[in-house]
């Protein structure tokens, strides 16, 4: 068993902690506060294949394995979560589910501007009344000659405001009768097709997660992703391989925030020593730590045995529950360790510690994560 | 336009770790990388290649783990690696190091330029380049801003006593270059993958060089180090000036003028 990383995924750290730090350090805390969306940095992230990073060669991708996509994401999350997000939502459920389930002609129309960052991708599947139970959906398609005529009110949309190209979950209906679920493929700009509201959420506030409303939308046959019916199978599985994206994006928060509280903890004086030589605070920093790295190892471990074609049978969910609660951990501890400073937005552990506990909830709460390592288990043990 | 960069593997700023016993600095995968002052060295060989065509190779000496800054290099845009590496070549200093340099560029034909950052961050003798070019008897100018073709010869820039020099050389023609000659780009990921899968890389030995044993490593070097102590870093120190408003501005002015920061 070997543990270390190889050249090539040192190399992609080194590259997407130095664009990190050149590119988004400077504008993180701005992008916050401003709830703006980085149009001039999305070009360059672009070029350097952050939006397509996974994706097939041929279609402009650059195919790096999981460990360096899980890699890629911590570093730009370590600085930027809300970027982080973009990148990990655009690749992990946009992109991965076009890539695997699209037919040919539908992976060249897509992926080649998706994949140089030219458009986004989106992913709604949330609604009103359906979130952890995704079978609930009540957006429907209904097939009209060429075309389905699509209804849908999707929330929570990540990259809502900004997305061009989007999978949208349905119910196929066809003479009242429900054929499961459909994935379609859709374009911002066609008729029908609206941006809804942009919500004031608590962290992530650089990403523009809205509302989208599909009314009446004549949706092409064409758009359809996999077949009729295949719509939860195809969410199940972007879900589980995304949760690897959304892992790796908790354990770049808890990265960040743990820097930050070391920084501030050897720079801030009380009772004449630096707070970090108080013994209170180191447990809490090597705590923190801990945490950090297991995390890290276990979201490692899941797109490991997704590059080895294995089942993740639970892997995926182990790695984003744990990651996603140590992110909240590790930003809480940092936050005390600031003390009343951290509860300012002066310093950059309050947006971390904001960002962290979303990681909680988007792609699968901790409960849903619960349920699927627990069913699992029951599968699993005589 | 045929290229050649010359590239060191550096330790990191912040993680040197010395040896007290062998008055050597340790050098491990983890914390080192490419000398900083030869990215720009690399980019504009880039850049010329992209203007001119041709090829570009990197060189460099070192033990095998250097082979890393090759792979760096070729994910930059350059073509292929040279990697020099024996056991014999351990504890040169530059005179050593150029010899060997000297002797793996031979070995690659005829070129037209060699390139070489201005220093290493790590050991900033600035030597190397000027020895280089001594030892494979080659023009040479340092610290260059601007390189163009122009017919057969090699127009070129660069600044000096607040004066912009302007030259011609013949090639072949070796040149250090200024960190003022390029911005550095980042690598794609693409250029990643691609440089560190495919390791278009050639390592050579002393005995593969052809070289002479009594040249290089500790044997070949002029000069041995007979002492190494770590300088302390110096440390910032704050200050909270005390007193009311007009009182703290005073003494704010006061400081600043006692260290000459105005007038």
């Amino acid at each position: 068993m070997d543990l270390t990383l190889t050249v090539k995924q040192k190399a992609i750290r080194k590259m997407a902690r130095q664009f990190a730090e050149n590119e988004l350090a400077p504008i993180a805390r701005e992008i916050d506060a401003e709830r703006r969306f980085p149009w001039e940095v999305i070009e360059k992230m672009g070029a350097v294949n952050f939006f397509g990073m996974q994706a097939p060669r041929k279609y402009g991708g650059a195919e790096v394995d999981s460990i360096s996509y899980c890699i890629a994401v911590e570093e730009l999350s370590r600085i930027c979560a809300a970027i982080g997000l973009t990148v990990s939502v655009h690749n992990g459920v946009a992109v991965y589910p076009i890539s695997v389930f699209a037919n040919e002609t539908q992976k060249k129309r897509f992926i080649p501007s998706l994949a140089a960052g030219e458009k986004i991708g989106g992913f709604c599947l949330t609604e009103p009344n359906a979130g952890s139970d995704a079978n609930a959906i009540e957006a429907t398609a209904v097939p009209h000659g060429d075309d389905y005529i699509v209804n849908a009110n999707k929330i929570y949309v990540t990259n809502g405001g900004v997305a061009d190209v989007l999978l949208v979950f349905t119910s196929v209906v066809s003479e009242g009768v429900k054929r499961g679920m459909g994935v379609f493929i859709v374009e911002r700009g066609t008729p029908g097709f609206t941006v809804g509201i942009l919500e004031d959420n608590c962290g992530m506030r650089a990403n523009p997660v809205t509302s989208i409303i599909l009314n009446d939308c004549r949706i092409p046959k064409a758009n359809l992703l996999g077949e009729e019916g295949q719509g939860f199978k195809i969410g199940m599985i972007a879900l589980e391989t995304g949760r690897i994206g959304i892992a790796a994006q908790a354990v770049g928060i808890a990265q960040g925030a743990l820097d930050v509280s070391i920084k501030y903890a050897k720079e801030r004086i009380q009772f004449k020593v630096p707070i970090a030589r108080h013994q209170a605070i180191q447990m809490m920093l090597a705590d923190m730590s801990t945490s950090v790295e297991a995390a890290r190892l276990l979201t490692y471990r899941a797109a490991h045995k997704k590059d080895k074609g294995e089942s993740l049978s639970g892997a995926s969910s182990m790695a984003k529950l744990f990651a996603a609660r140590t992110a909240s951990q590790v930003a809480s501890m940092g936050l005390q360790i600031h003390g009343g400073y951290g509860y300012s937005k002066e310093y950059a552990i309050e947006r971390y510690f904001r960002d962290a506990r979303v990681t909680e909830i988007y792609e699968g709460t901790n409960e849903i994560q619960q349920m699927v390592i627990a069913r699992e288990l029951m599968k699993t043990s005589s | 336009m045929k290229i050649i960069v010359c590239v060191k593997q550096v330790l990191a700023a912040n993680q040197i770790k010395f040896d007290v016993k062998t008055n050597t600095m340790v050098r491990a995968a983890d914390n080192s990388y490419i000398n900083p002052n030869d990215l720009f060295a690399i980019q504009i060989a880039v850049q010329l290649k992209e203007r001119y065509g041709g090829t570009i190779t990197a060189v460099t000496m070192g033990p095998p783990i250097s082979e890393e800054v090759l792979l760096e290099a070729m994910a930059l845009g350059v073509d292929r690696g040279m990697l020099l590496s024996d056991r014999r070549f351990a504890g040169a200093d530059t005179l050593a190091t150029s010899y060997v340099l000297g002797m793996g560029i031979r070995k690659l034909g005829d070129f037209d330029m060699v390139l070489c950052g201005t220093e290493s961050t790590d050991g900033n003798t600035g030597q190397v380049g000027p020895q280089l070019a001594e030892e494979m008897d080659l023009p040479q100018v340092t610290r260059v801003e601007k390189i163009e073709k122009q017919g057969g010869m090699v127009r070129l820039e660069r600044v000096s006593d607040g004066l912009r020099e302007v030259m011609e050389v013949a090639p072949p023609v070796l040149l250090t270059i200024s960190r003022e000659a390029v911005s550095l780009s980042l690598p794609s990921l693409l250029d990643i993958q691609d440089a560190y899968v495919d390791k278009k890389l050639d390592c050579f030995t002393l005995d593969d060089l052809e070289a002479d044993e009594q040249k290089v490593g500790l044997n070949g070097s002029g000069i041995w180090v007979t002492g190494l102590t770590q300088v302390p870093n110096k440390q910032k120190r704050c200050e909270f000036i005390k007193g009311g408003f007009r009182q703290q501005v005073q003494t704010l002015m006061e400081k600043l003028r006692e260290k000459n920061l105005i007038d």
